[in-house]
């Protein structure tokens, strides 16, 4: 199939990506950032095309649904989220800085789905189950979440990194030097997760209106649903976290990466460890 | 204020039931006890339950709720008491957000200082000359002063998105609503199972707790059910078409696929598995081993079905789904005239047995037609509405709450001899950064409006 050789060129395009950027964190030239950004753009136009392309082979096969169904394809999708939203965060922010900390979670997560034995880039057709416009909204809401939160556990990284070069007393030399300020990462944290945390919410809540259709039963504490929840709940924690003294800063970043830990869970834990009905993807 | 001073236990525990602290607290507690309840089975049978646990990890996990534990008294308590902590922390700031809805429609001096000044202008003439012009560019720059006269300063203030303060409110109220509904849910719905066969009726529903429950008036029966594969073998569509009648009289008759139920009456019929009932009609090949001619014909079970062009007859009596794990099989009772009645099994996938069978015909079963069952789950949920009426309102809070904010511009024209002072201050509740833009294409309109006004620049101003 042309869409999974499409996805194998853009995986190495994406590494390269990664590379750019960390290359221009390690010598400061702006050239080279422009250069990350634009071979950035590149790569998710081509990631976009070869989704599209997918969508089209899944027509000519006479199966015909969007690529957004099993394992493999949500993982191409995870990453496109991650680079769409990194790229437009660039742009609002005007700062690459976070690039080297986004862009390897882009990379990771298609190059999972192009070399991890076992992930089928076949296209079969859906389940009766599967065969609902729920499952539409549902997927691209909560990997949308997904992706806003990969970018804050990325950022919450930097900012650990950055506190704890501070709290060693060590002054500000060397790569840490060039990380935005404490409180800049911080509020980055904080909007990352403004954005995902309500993208998560209508992602549970298309999936709770989709189960409703398909078995009469919105919420039945399936090990998925819940990890949603555990999710849902870490993230809670981080917003209300903020708003006391003792849990700021430093604890919330550690919440956040918790959170993103929780997702990672919610997303490939439970399939591969737990029993339940969202086994299929 | 009152409420803080120390007046025993129950100030005190106000203050707890209102603090972020118990909600950070129940929201790890929460947390923990939904991984343990994902790593523990729930709600499996105790035979399960043995062959994993010890008897007595068994009896403490049972003991404990730890088997279907959202259920669970302790998790539920929980639950009541973050709702508890939600509403005792809205009450609490409430009035402070209250506040708000009072604007201040002129700062103090102080105050004058924390919002940020932006640019300051100068005019010759007296704050009412300039006030029209004023009040015209801050409506069309950003939103409609109120106007306080008073000399020697006229005030002016503009806000806008003033409801997302309100924001918090609408999701925390959501959260109660969804609890609600789930609460009326699990008071006044059930969810139960019925299983149909094709051309049969129900007129009640099995419980989890196998309790039985009448229809309310009604019936209904599975006219038909069919089921279609793709070529790779994984189900494609299952589908029963259904009939409901009341008092005997045909209602509606609508047919349900998977994610696409049947509501009657405020229940809910969802199509979730299928099965084999047994077997209508049998597709033969009988083949006459004296002249070697066949014959394929269709024989209904249990009736007497006779070979063409002969004296003989059989029945298919029984059918076994899968004899001694070789497939379906058949008992046929054979007759032939002056013969004892035969019996013998012939089975659809082992044909060379039949060949082994000494007997004048030989039966190849060609196609089993099954008659199906459906089985549908049956719900009824009076709380779903409130569930996504709760839902709707936690993403309009969202939506108020971060992707709007409090926009608040103070405008103060002092009056200095013959001269008034222009200044402008400004304030966002959230998305400073993007106040900052706002705010400063404020002061580019004062700048460029028609009034003529100078600018005053930091280092001369006065303040
Ligand atoms: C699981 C349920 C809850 C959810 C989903 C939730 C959600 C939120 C959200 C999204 C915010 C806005 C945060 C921000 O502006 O960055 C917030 C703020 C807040 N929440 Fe909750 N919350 C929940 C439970 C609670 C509980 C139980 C309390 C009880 C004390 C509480 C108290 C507060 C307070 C005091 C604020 C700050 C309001 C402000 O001044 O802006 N929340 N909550």
């Amino acid at each position: 199939m042309i869409s999974a050789k499409m996805v194998s060129s853009v995986t190495f395009l994406y590494l390269a990506c990664t590379v750019l950027y960390f290359n221009y964190f390690a010598f400061r030239s702006e050239r080279l950032g422009k250069f990350a950004t634009g071979l950035s753009w590149i790569t998710l136009l081509l990631h976009t095309a070869a989704i599209l392309w997918r969508w089209v082979e899944s027509y000519q096969l006479g199966i015909g649904r969007a690529p957004l169904t099993n394992m493999y394809e949500s993982l191409v999708f995870f990453s496109w989220c991650i680079a769409l939203l990194y790229l437009l965060w660039e742009r609002k922010i005007k700062s690459r800085i976070i690039g080297a900390f986004a862009m390897p979670f882009a990379f990771l997560f298609i190059a999972y789905a192009s070399l991890a034995p076992g992930i089928s880039d076949r296209i079969d057709p859906l389940i009766p189950a599967l065969q609902s416009n729920w499952l539409h909204a549902h997927v691209i809401t909560c990997f949308l979440g997904y992706a806003a939160f990969a970018i804050s556990c990325g950022v919450s990284i930097m900012y650990l990194i950055k506190i704890r070069k501070k709290e060693q007393g060590k002054k500000e030399s060397g790569w840490t030097a060039l990380f935005p300020p404490l409180e800049s990462l911080d509020d980055l944290i904080y909007k990352t997760i403004a954005v995902g945390f309500p993208m998560l919410t209508i992602g549970i809540i298309t999936g709770a209106a989709w189960a409703n259709y398909a078995w009469g039963s919105y919420w039945s504490w399936d090990p998925k649903e819940t990890w949603s929840l555990i999710t849902w709940f870490v993230y809670a924690l981080f917003l209300h976290a903020r708003f006391t003294r003792e849990w700021r800063g430093k604890r919330a970043a550690f919440i956040s990466i918790i959170g993103f830990v929780a997702v990672i869970f919610t997303y490939f834990g439970v399939n591969y460890l737990l029993a339940g009905l969202h086994s299929y993807v | 204020m009152s409420r803080n001073e120390d007046k025993g236990l129950f100030p005190s525990l106000w203050d707890s039931l209102s603090s972020l602290r118990l909600t950070i607290a129940l929201l790890i507690i929460l947390s923990v006890a939904s991984i343990f309840g994902t790593v523990i089975p729930q709600n499996a049978s105790p035979e399960e339950y043995l062959q994993v646990y010890k008897i007595t990890t068994y009896k403490i996990l049972r003991i404990l709720g730890f088997l279907d534990m959202y259920h669970a008294g302790w998790f539920i308590l929980l639950l009541a008491l973050l709702c508890l902590n939600l509403i005792a922390c809205s009450l609490k700031r409430f009035r402070t957000t209250l506040r708000f809805f009072t604007p201040e429609l002129r700062l103090d001096d102080g105050q004058w200082k924390t919002y940020s000044p932006g640019q300051k202008f100068t005019q010759n003439g007296l704050p009412a000359q300039m006030l029209p012009g004023i009040r015209e560019t801050l409506s069309r720059s950003f939103s409609p002063p109120r106007v306080v006269e008073a000399s020697p300063a006229f005030h002016l203030f503009a806000e806008k998105g003033m409801f997302s303060r309100l924001g918090v409110y609408f999701i925390h109220l959501s959260v109660l609503v969804i609890l609600g509904g789930s609460l009326i849910g699990s008071f006044y719905g059930f969810r139960g199972n019925v299983n149909i066969i094709e051309g049969q009726e129900a007129d009640q529903v099995i419980l989890r707790n196998g309790e039985h429950i009448h229809l309310p008036g009604f019936n209904v029966s599975l006219e038909k059910f069919s089921v279609s594969f793709y070529p790779t073998g994984a189900p494609k569509e299952f589908k029963s078409i259904l009939t409901i009648r009341e008092g005997g009289r045909k209602v509606l008759t609508e047919s349900i696929l998977v994610n696409h139920p049947l509501t009657y009456k405020g229940i809910s019929f969802y199509q979730s598995s299928y099965g084999i009932a047994g077997v209508e009609r049998v597709i033969l090949n009988i083949k006459d081993r004296e002249s070697g001619k066949e014959v394929s014909l269709s024989a209904m079970m249990g009736n007497l079905t006779e070979i063409p062009g002969a004296l003989s007859a059989f029945s298919l009596s029984h059918f076994l789904p899968d004899f001694q794990g070789m497939g379906p099989a058949f008992q046929v009772i054979f007759s032939e005239p002056n013969q004892p009645q035969q019996k013998f099994l012939i089975l659809q996938n082992h044909p060379e047995f039949e060949e082994k069978r000494p007997g004048r015909y030989r039966f190849m079963i060609k196609e089993i037609e099954p008659r199906y069952y459906s089985g549908l789950q049956v719900t009824k949920d009076p709380g779903v509405w409130v569930v996504w009426a709760g839902c709707f309102i936690m993403i309009a809070g969202f939506y108020m709450t971060f992707l709007m904010s409090h926009r608040r511009v103070w405008i103060r024209l002092t009056e200095k001899g013959a001269e008034t002072f222009i200044e402008i201050a400004g304030s966002s509740h959230r998305d400073r950064t993007g106040f900052e833009k706002e705010f400063q294409k404020i002061g580019q309109a004062l700048n460029d409006s028609p009034m003529g006004l100078k600018e005053v620049k930091e280092s001369e101003g006065h303040s």
